[in-house]
This record gives structure tokens, C-alpha cells and sequence, in this order.
């Protein structure tokens, strides 16, 4: 072809690209995440939504699409719905209704999915996340919709035999799904993560989804571009859909890989969004890459049509009052109050909160009670959290209640254990499933009196010239070797009594 | 007089009264089949547990037991409708081997009031035809003469009552598929308001216009299966809660004052000489019962077949993607995925249904859905405005059920538009949801049952039974049956 | 209302339904679909209040919801017991790979 010759390398057009560099290109990225709903039977039907179950055990005449048979709409699904939206501060249709989407695949059973055209459950909201470029900076991604729809089944592809059959399970077919679409207002894979991290904190403390990526609870699709300056205009790049993002490791990875390709794929050919349709990449965790998928030309013509077979529902003002009254503090809320009424470092704030609301209603327990935040949390976010880790446990199933808890932190703020023999302390607790009391009466901890202390200083300062004399000729640091052996002899002895006394007897 | 030329009713009376058994009574159904379904094929299949169920009904009568209102009374089920453990095909090849693992709504309630499941009727394919021509088990004949349809889609349900092979069936009317029938074969078949009976176990054909209905030879009996199939369902999202009027017990109310409304257009051109004649000797009958006759207008129904024939296709589109080969219908052979789809659905479904489904999947597509669809919708959403100013001022509104009487077998079915024309005047009420019966008038001069339909304001069946029942007081035209052996030429 | 389909639109919209037609089938159905899509053409000469609201269903009611409780569900057995193909556990198809697209 004659344009092609035009349109080639030496042209003005490719120079410019050439001198662009990646750092100047804004990435423009917008979600679709499906959230599967936690209700007991399915969207429209009253199979069990459980994992793992045997193939084809969870079915019936309804989502296998039998002839005659008709969906009825779950109210637990309608309902998380509604609370989703709410802690997402979107607006609640007061009508909303059903759609078929048709295509035909052998794990959607009726040959169209039930899902939601144009008036979706929830409208328009937004979500404040953190980025961690700027640390307490929060960033506002607006979300267009979320809307409710069923999932299909699982197909099982044998890819080592072109002949063999493919097995279909039906068991997850009608299980119901939330969609939440965000505009393209992400910047960077950093925050596209941070978004999906905070929306996943909200939908656990909500108690809408356990979000298992493994199981799929949690699935992502993202829509990348980019927005290059070209000669004081802007080009985008065409939108690429990346699917198959089954970990947010993933999500972070393939967008900048994407970026990257989406650059110098412009770099090379110069195509805009204006030249190409959107396109569906997969993203392939064995080699970090994506990569295009095979469209079907009608894919994308799904024919939706309002659904015959259901009705409208109505929302009323007074069920999402209700529904708005009954929810939870959200993570945003508790990072707030534990910043501003507990006095914690945002960071720290953070930390216990993404620990779900278990740790966070924990952490509030201990805290009023020893009536230092500060230790509370010292305590809570590093030893708890490294116990709960190593034992594999939730809050839920650690041994130390909150009271116990508390009781232990009083006698480390007064004094009474010092940090390392209050962390043996602890350990017992844990190990033993005992209250500090009985914990210290194990370890023989307890208390020395002044005149023991006298004594333990009086034998270090003559066994240790030596060291003695270095802390007078101005060695400060010196003590600490004392303070050590001081221990040995006697563990209960406190650390910083002991060097409070030796400071006094050495240097006067 | 045999079992056969008896109303349900009455058959009911028997049975209690313990002057029949319900053995008696299905053996004798069942033997008229055996005999007769040869020259008329108005069934698909026949129940083997039919014989079964009678001796377990006359037991408990023995035992004292409290039966149902229809305890021994045998029924013939549209073969679009599932019955638990019985082949239910829709007259379709893709359903051939299809044994419904469950019974729908109706035939649940049918079966707890007692009546048994004789057999499963023939139909148009998907319920997409209306002469039971498009049927993959072959065409019906009608028993007033073999040479002619029965109408459609519900003709196998319509032939078997007037043929008496059994004494009442269930149809289903998406377009006219009970009324057009029950006019072709000279009985009487109401097709309920939208919502009043549960679609759940009906093959869907097109669900917003889809609904179940009785085919008897009296409105009366009619009224009795009204009493046992109507009501809500939890199953059906489009189920009504509306209370359901006691029919039965309103049938002898007087007719005096009632407002009968008249649309002059329908009454018109197009319209069989015969047909126009016979419907304005009804309107005396109605006259002399009391009733007052007004003209009324319905100006969009001229639009009706036309939206009929965008949204119903439409939907069967979407309603028959699930007959895709990999569940419960037939397969072809094939070597991937696609193709055992394309050969599945292009072997499997008939001409007719394989058009419907073009027909909707291209008015769904990509850029037309608003010419089409959405204008269509609209369309009938002034259709329904007409019926509601009519109602304001009249209770039923009467003309013809269809513009012909029965036509002969494969007269229309090159042209597929004149066939589409025998529901000009069904349609509208599937449109606006609203009840309509057909009941029969005085037959042609050749013999050829005409039918009278009369449509009523929704949820308002009891009233339009009540008309037909007092109609059929004073006409002989319900009771009288084809001769046998069947006439073949007409 | 839009032109009426020329072939090509045929086969897309027979491939979009799924079903495989040959030469004379498309053919057919394509004069079919241009005799119906004219006669509904008169859809076009409806005159319609600007604010008419399209009527999608006859029902127009509302709030059809079950609680969200466990039926049993059907025996496997059962439901695979119409299945063209199925191996007792999964219904089976052929693989889904490359079109041999004509």
C-alpha cells in the first residue's frame, strides 16, 4: 500500500513519538471487580453456594437452565448489595431491575446471563484510598455503578489432548456477584492495588465477602490506557481489558507491564484509541506477560433485553435507612478515630485496622483498659501480630482475652515486668493458655526490694573494675554489659532500676 | 350416554357418587386415544402411570379419604409443559429424548386436586405456529374435518377435547395458541390475564406473553380448572398476588346490565363472510340476555401483530439459547465446540423456530434494538392504553377469535405472513395482559366451528366465564361433538 | 426502521444464534426476514407520545424475593440423566479450540 510509505518511521509524526519518553505518559486505569456475595443459596435459586463441593452436586432444574423453570431474586443478596453501596457511598436505585446478557458458552446454562443493563442496584459512589507515595495523602477513585449478576459455571479445558472433551461443573452457576465498576481514575498499578486492598478491608469488615482470590471470590478485571503529551495534544492509547488477575500482585504487575507495552507498541505503530477497538488481554503469570485473546467477531453484541422472566424491585427510603443504620464503623472511620482519639501514628493506625475489625475491636479493649494506646498498640501491632502469624490463628482463636491482655500491659507500664521478662510473659500465656498471674508465678518472677538491688550493684561494681572504670573515664555505654550480667544473676531484677542504682554508685 | 360425550363436571359427579371409577374412566380415555390419536395425532405421548394413578384415586375414595375437587378426572397436558417423569418435547426434535425431572406449577396442583395426567399433547414446535403444522411429531388433524388444522399452537389440546379423547386439557397462549384452537376445533379455551397462572414448568416461548389456560368444551369446566390451576406461586416472579375471584360460584350471576363493547374494525374487511355473520347473531344472543352493546375503539390493535411478531421473537431468541446440546437436548455431531453448537441448533429446531430465533437474534443486535424492540414495546404499551380507556367504559369487549374458520393443512405454510394473520385478533390481549375466552358459535355452513372471543379487564376472569357460561345456557353450539368416524373432506 | 438485512447480515446473525445453515437455508431465511421485517415496518407509522414509557412486561408489579434459604438440590444423577455426554460427574462437550470456520 502507498500510505503505508507515508506513514512509515521517517515521518515527522514518528520522530516525535521517538523523543516521548514513558515517564511523560499518564496511565489511565479503571476497574471491574466481581465480588462474590457471602448469602447461603444462590441468586436465584436455593442451591448452596459452598466451594469445593463435588461437581454437579449443587444444582437443580433453576440454574441448570432446565426448560420451564424461572429464577426468584435472593433478598440476602439484594441486601448486601444495598450495604456494599452504602459503605461505597453510592447512590441506591429506588427501582432496579433485571437483564439478560446473551452469549453462548457451555457453563451458562440458559445461553444469557442474568445481570443488570441500566439501572444497576447501586449508582454512582467513590472510595478514598491511601497512596503510598505520599504517605497520608488520599486519593478519591470515583465508581460509576456496581450491579448484581450471576455467575456462571466452570469449564475444564484438557489442553494436553486437542480430542478430548471439555468438563463442565455447574455448582457455581448462579451464585450471586456484585460489580463494581470504577472510572478510569487510577494512575498507577500502586494505587489500583491500594483500591482493591481497601475495598477488599471494607467488604470483610461488612461482612459481604470473605474476597478468597483463590477461590475466586474476588475477581478484577482492569482497563488500562495511556495519555501521552504529543506536540501540546494528548493521544491515548486504545483501552486494553486485562483479564485473569487472580492476586493483586498480579493486578499491580500486568498494569505496569502493560504500560510499558502499550508505549512502545505507540512508539512503533503509532495507534490511538481512535484506530483500534478495545481490546481483551490475559494476563499469564508464568511469564509476567499479556497477552491477546482470540475474539469471537459477535462477542461483543450480547443483544441485552429486560429479562421477561423478573420483575422490578423497589427499594424503599426506609429499607436503606435501616440497612444504613445497621453498618459497621468502616476501616476509614477506625484508621480516623485511632489516629485522632488514640493517638497512634497514622502508619500504626493502619496496620491494626487492615487486621479486620477483630484486632481493631481488640486493640480498642486493651487500650481503655491499660489506658495507654501507646504501649497498647506497641504491643498489639508487633508481638499479637507476630504471635497470630506464627500460630496461623485469627484474633478470634488467640488464647489471651483483651482482659488478660490488659492485665499483663498494667504491670509493664508500672514497672512491674520490664519489656523482655513481660514478652516471657506473654509467650506463657500464649503457650500455656494462662492469665499473667499464673504465667508469672511460673517463670518465679517477682518482685525485688531495694535492699536485694543494693546488694546485686554492691557484688557487679566489685567483680567489674574494669568496666567500672571505663564508665567513669566517660564510657556511658559500658553499663549496659553490667546491666546484662545483673540479669543473669537475678531476672527479675528490672533493667532500668538496676541502672538507675549503678549510674548512682559509679559516678555518684 | 358414554363417558366420552360427558362434561368434566359431571364426570366429577359421577365419580363421587361412586357411579364410575376413576379406573373406568382413564381406561375408557385411554382406549378413545388408542383408537382415535391415529387419525388425528393430537397426542405425543400417552401416560403409562395414567392407570396407575386411577386405581391409587379409587382406593382412597374406598378408604374414605378426602380427595381433591377433581379426584379421577383425566386431563391431556400441552406437551410444552413439564410432567415429572413423562417425555416433555415441545413438539421439538432438540427435546425428543427429554424426560422433565419435575412437574410444573399447574400440574403439581392438578395432580393434588386429583385429576391424572393422561397424556401429553401435540403442538407447534416451541409453541411457534398456529395450526400445530410446525410440530417435529407431525402435523393434527382436526376431528370436524381431518383435511383441516386445528389450529394452533395448542391444537393437539384442542383436538383431543373436541375429538373426545379426553375430557379437558391445558393449553397455553403466547399470541392465541389456546383461543385460535379452541375456535378451529369448536370448544372453548380461556387464556388467563398475565401473572394469574404460574408459568413455573411451562417451555418458555416468550415469557411476558406466555400463559396457561383451560381448554374444555364449557366454560363451566373451564371454571372448575380455573378453581384448581389460578392463584400465586413463589416460583414465578411474574406470579400475581391478586386475589383469584371464585368463578365457579359467580357463573349463574345475570348478565343483565353487563357492558358488552364492540369494535366495528374487527368486524369488517378481511373478515370470512360467515365469521361476521355468526359473531353478530351472538351479540343478539348477549342482547337478549341483557346485555348493553356499545361500540368501542381500540385503535393501536391494528398495530398488534406487528409488534407481536418483533417482541415474541425477541424473547423465544434469548428463551431458546438454553437448547444448545450440552445438558438435555439432542446433539449433532461435531468436532469443536462451535460447530456442535451450529449443527445441534440448526439440526435440532424446525424452519419455523429457526426463523423466529433469526428474526429475534437480528432485532436484538447491535443497532436495531431501539427500531425495534424498544419501538415495538411502545407500541404495546398503547395497545394496553387502549384496552384500559375501553374498560372504563365496558366490562368485556366481543368479537371474532379469528378472521377464518379452520383452514386446511398446508394451506399457509409457504406464507408465513398469512399465517401470522390468524392471530390478528389474539394477540392484543397477550399484549396488554388481559383474560380472553373463545367460545364456540353456530358453525359455518360447511360445519366448521366458528369461535367468539370475548376479552375482559384483567384479573376479571370470573366475569368473562360468567358471560360464557350464560352464552352457552342459551346456545347449543358447545355441546355438539364431530361425528365419527371423522369427516376428512370439508 | 433500518434497511432490510442483506446477506451478509444473514450469516452474521445465523452465526451470532448459533445455527448452522447452508447456502439455500440463508437464502431463504434472508427473504423470509425482509417479508417480515417490511410488514413490521408499520411500526414506523405509529405515532407515539414523546413520554411513552415502553411496556416490557404485562405484570407490572413488583418485589418478587425468596429468603435467601437452602433447597435441596437435585441428585447428580438426576440432573446429568438428560446429558448428551457426561461422565457421571461433569457434562462433557467437545474442546473448545479453533473454528474450522468456512
Amino acid at each position: 500500500m502507498e500510505d503505508s510509505v507515508l506513514n512509515s518511521n521517517s515521518n515527522p509524526q514518528s520522530t516525535n513519538r521517538q523523543a516521548v519518553s514513558f515517564n511523560d505518559a499518564k496511565i489511565i486505569i479503571g476497574l471491574e471487580v466481581h465480588v462474590q456475595l457471602d448469602t447461603d443459596s444462590k441468586l436465584f435459586c436455593g442451591c448452596s453456594t459452598r466451594f469445593g463441593e463435588a461437581a454437579n452436586s449443587q444444582t437443580c432444574v433453576i440454574c441448570t437452565g432446565m426448560p420451564g423453570a424461572l429464577p426468584v431474586i435472593n433478598r440476602r443478596a439484594l441486601e448486601l448489595s444495598i450495604r456494599t453501596g452504602l459503605s461505597l457511598n453510592c447512590r441506591i436505585a429506588r427501582s432496579t431491575k433485571w437483564d439478560r446478557k446473551n452469549y453462548f458458552y457451555p457453563d451458562l446454562p440458559k445461553g444469557y446471563q442474568i445481570s443488570q443493563f441500566d439501572q444497576p442496584i447501586c449508582g454512582p459512589g467513590h472510595l478514598d484510598i491511601q497512596t503510598t507515595e505520599a504517605s497520608g495523602q488520599s486519593r478519591r477513585i470515583r465508581i460509576e455503578r456496581a450491579h448484581l449478576e450471576e455467575d456462571a459455571g466452570k469449564s475444564i479445558h484438557d489442553e494436553s489432548s486437542r480430542r478430548q472433551s471439555s468438563k463442565i461443573d455447574l455448582n457455581r452457576t448462579g451464585t450471586p456477584l456484585l460489580e463494581i465498576v470504577t472510572h478510569p481514575d487510577i494512575r498507577t498499578a500502586a494505587e489500583a492495588k491500594a483500591f482493591l486492598s481497601e475495598l477488599k478491608l471494607i467488604l470483610n469488615y461488612i461482612d459481604v465477602s470473605d474476597c478468597n482470590m483463590q477461590q475466586g471470590n474476588l475477581r478484577c478485571d482492569a482497563n488500562v490506557n495511556l495519555h501521552i503529551p504529543l506536540g501540546g495534544e494528548q493521544v491515548a492509547t486504545p483501552i486494553v481489558e486485562i483479564k485473569n488477575l487472580n492476586s493483586f500482585r498480579a493486578v499491580e504487575r500486568s498494569i505496569t507491564f502493560e504500560a510499558q507495552r502499550q508505549f512502545e507498541a505507540w512508539q512503533e505503530n503509532g495507534l490511538t484509541i481512535a484506530d483500534a477497538p478495545k481490546q481483551t488481554r490475559g494476563w499469564n503469570d508464568q511469564t509476567q506477560t499479556t497477552t491477546l485473546q482470540r475474539e469471537k467477531e459477535d462477542s461483543a453484541d450480547y443483544r441485552y433485553f429486560p429479562d421477561p422472566d423478573l420483575i422490578a424491585v423497589n427499594i424503599e427510603e426506609t429499607q436503606i435507612e435501616l440497612i444504613q443504620s445497621q453498618l459497621v464503623q468502616l476501616p476509614s472511620t477506625l484508621r480516623e478515630s485511632l489516629v485522632t482519639e488514640y493517638n497512634l501514628k497514622p502508619d500504626d493506625a493502619a496496620v491494626i485496622v487492615s487486621q479486620g475489625r477483630g484486632v481493631v475491636d481488640y486493640f480498642l479493649e486493651v487500650a481503655d483498659g491499660c489506658q495507654d494506646s501507646r504501649i497498647a498498640n506497641n504491643w498489639i501491632g508487633q508481638e499479637v501480630l507476630r504471635q497470630l502469624n506464627e500460630l496461623n490463628q485469627t484474633i478470634r482463636q488467640y488464647p489471651v482475652s483483651p482482659q488478660q491482655f490488659t492485665e499483663l500491659l498494667k504491670l509493664v507500664i508500672a514497672g512491674t515486668l520490664d519489656q523482655t521478662r513481660g514478652k516471657e510473659v506473654l509467650n506463657a500465656m500464649v503457650e500455656h493458655s494462662i492469665s499473667s498471674e499464673e504465667a508469672i508465678k511460673q517463670l518465679g518472677i517477682k518482685p525485688v526490694d531495694n535492699s536485694e538491688l543494693v546488694t546485686l550493684c554492691e557484688t557487679l561494681i566489685d567483680e567489674n573494675q574494669k568496666v567500672v572504670e571505663q564508665i567513669r573515664s566517660g564510657n556511658e555505654k559500658a553499663i549496659g554489659m553490667l546491666i546484662g550480667k545483673a540479669r543473669k544473676i537475678n531476672p527479675n531484677a528490672n533493667p532500668g532500676l538496676v541502672k538507675a542504682m549503678l549510674s548512682k554508685m559509679i559516678t555518684g | 350416554m358414554t363417558l366420552s360425550a360427558l362434561n368434566a363436571d359431571i364426570i366429577v359427579d359421577q365419580l363421587n357418587a361412586g357411579e364410575i371409577t376413576a379406573t373406568d374412566c382413564v381406561q375408557h380415555f385411554l382406549e378413545r386415544i388408542e383408537t382415535h390419536n391415529s387419525d388425528l395425532n393430537a397426542f405425543i405421548s400417552v401416560s403409562d402411570k395414567a392407570l396407575e394413578q386411577a386405581e391409587a384415586i379409587d382406593n382412597r375414595r374406598k378408604a374414605g379419604e378426602s380427595l381433591g375437587c377433581l379426584a379421577g378426572l383425566p386431563i391431556a397436558i400441552k406437551d410444552g409443559i413439564c410432567v415429572a417423569g413423562q417425555p416433555t418435547t415441545a413438539g421439538s426434535k432438540m427435546l425428543e429424548k427429554f424426560s422433565a425431572p419435575y412437574d410444573a406449577t399447574i400440574v403439581e396442583r392438578l395432580k393434588s386436586a386429583g385429576a391424572i395426567v393422561i397424556g401429553k399433547t401435540n403442538m407447534d414446535e416451541f409453541a411457534m405456529g398456529s395450526s400445530t403444522e410446525n410440530s417435529y411429531f407431525g402435523s393434527t388433524n382436526n376431528p370436524w374435518a381431518t383435511d383441516r388444522v386445528p389450529g394452533g399452537s395448542s391444537g393437539g389440546s384442542a383436538a383431543c377435547v373436541a375429538g373426545r379423547l379426553a375430557p379437558v386439557a391445558i393449553g397455553s397462549d403466547t399470541g392465541g395458541s389456546i383461543r385460535q384452537p379452541a375456535s378451529f376445533c369448536g370448544i372453548t379455551g380461556l387464556k388467563p390475564t398475565y401473572g394469574r397462572v404460574s408459568r413455573y414448568g411451562l417451555i418458555a416461548f416468550a415469557s411476558s406473553l406466555d400463559q396457561i389456560g383451560p381448554m374444555t368444551r364449557t366454560a363451566k369446566e373451564s371454571a372448575l380448572l380455573m378453581s384448581v390451576i389460578a392463584g400465586f406461586d413463589p416460583r414465578d416472579s411474574t406470579s400475581s398476588k391478586e386475589q383469584v375471584s371464585d368463578s365457579l360460584a359467580s357463573l349463574e350471576i345475570p348478565l343483565k346490565g353487563i357492558r358488552i363493547g364492540v369494535c366495528r374494525d374487527h368486524l369488517n374487511e378481511g373478515l370470512h363472510l360467515e365469521v361476521k355473520t355468526k359473531i353478530n347473531d351472538a351479540i343478539s344472543v348477549f342482547k337478549q340476555l341483557g346485555a348493553n352493546i356499545e361500540e368501542i375503539e381500540l385503535p393501536h390493535t391494528k398495530s398488534a401483530v406487528a409488534a407481536y411478531y418483533i417482541i415474541a421473537p425477541c424473547e423465544a431468541s434469548s428463551n431458546l439459547a438454553r437448547y444448545d446440546g450440552v445438558r438435555y437436548t439432542f446433539r449433532a455431531q461435531a468436532n469443536d465446540l462451535e460447530e456442535m453448537y451450529r449443527n445441534t441448533r440448526g439440526q435440532g429446531f424446525g424452519d419455523e423456530v429457526k426463523q423466529r430465533i433469526m428474526l429475534g437474534t437480528y432485532a436484538l443486535s447491535s443497532g436495531y434494538y431501539e427500531a425495534y424492540y424498544l419501538k415495538a414495546s411502545k407500541v404495546r404499551r398503547m395497545i394496553k392504553q387502549d384496552y384500559d380507556e375501553a374498560f372504563q367504559k365496558v366490562d368485556l369487549i366481543l368479537g371474532p377469535t379469528t378472521p377464518t374458520p379452520a383452514f386446511k393443512l398446508g394451506q399457509h405454510t409457504q406464507d408465513p405472513l398469512a399465517m401470522y394473520l390468524a392471530d390478528i385478533f389474539t394477540v392484543s390481549a397477550n399484549l396488554a395482559g388481559i383474560p380472553a375466552i373463545s367460545v364456540p358459535v353456530e358453525p359455518s355452513s360447511t360445519g366448521l366451528p366458528i369461535g367468539l372471543q370475548l376479552q375482559g379487564r384483567a384479573f376479571e376472569e370470573n366475569i368473562l366465564l360468567r358471560a360464557a357460561h350464560q352464552f352457552q345456557n342459551e346456545t347449543p353450539w358447545h355441546t355438539t361433538s364431530p361425528s365419527e368416524p371423522w369427516r376428512t373432506q370439508s | 426502521m433500518p434497511d432490510t438485512p442483506e446477506q451478509p447480515i444473514v450469516n452474521q446473525v445465523a452465526r451470532l444464534a448459533r445455527i448452522h445453515l447452508d447456502e439455500q437455508q440463508l437464502k431463504s431465511s434472508g427473504e423470509k426476514l425482509e417479508q417480515i421485517l417490511s410488514f413490521v415496518s408499520q411500526l414506523e407509522q405509529v405515532e407515539l407520545p414523546e413520554d411513552v414509557i415502553p411496556f416490557f412486561g404485562a405484570i407490572e408489579s413488583v418485589n418478587a424475593i425468596r429468603d435467601d434459604q437452602l433447597q435441596t438440590s437435585v441428585p447428580r444423577e438426576k440432573i446429568l440423566d438428560n446429558a448428551p455426554e457426561s461422565d457421571g460427574e461433569f457434562y462433557l462437550v467437545p474442546p473448545v479450540f479453533k473454528q474450522t470456520d468456512s
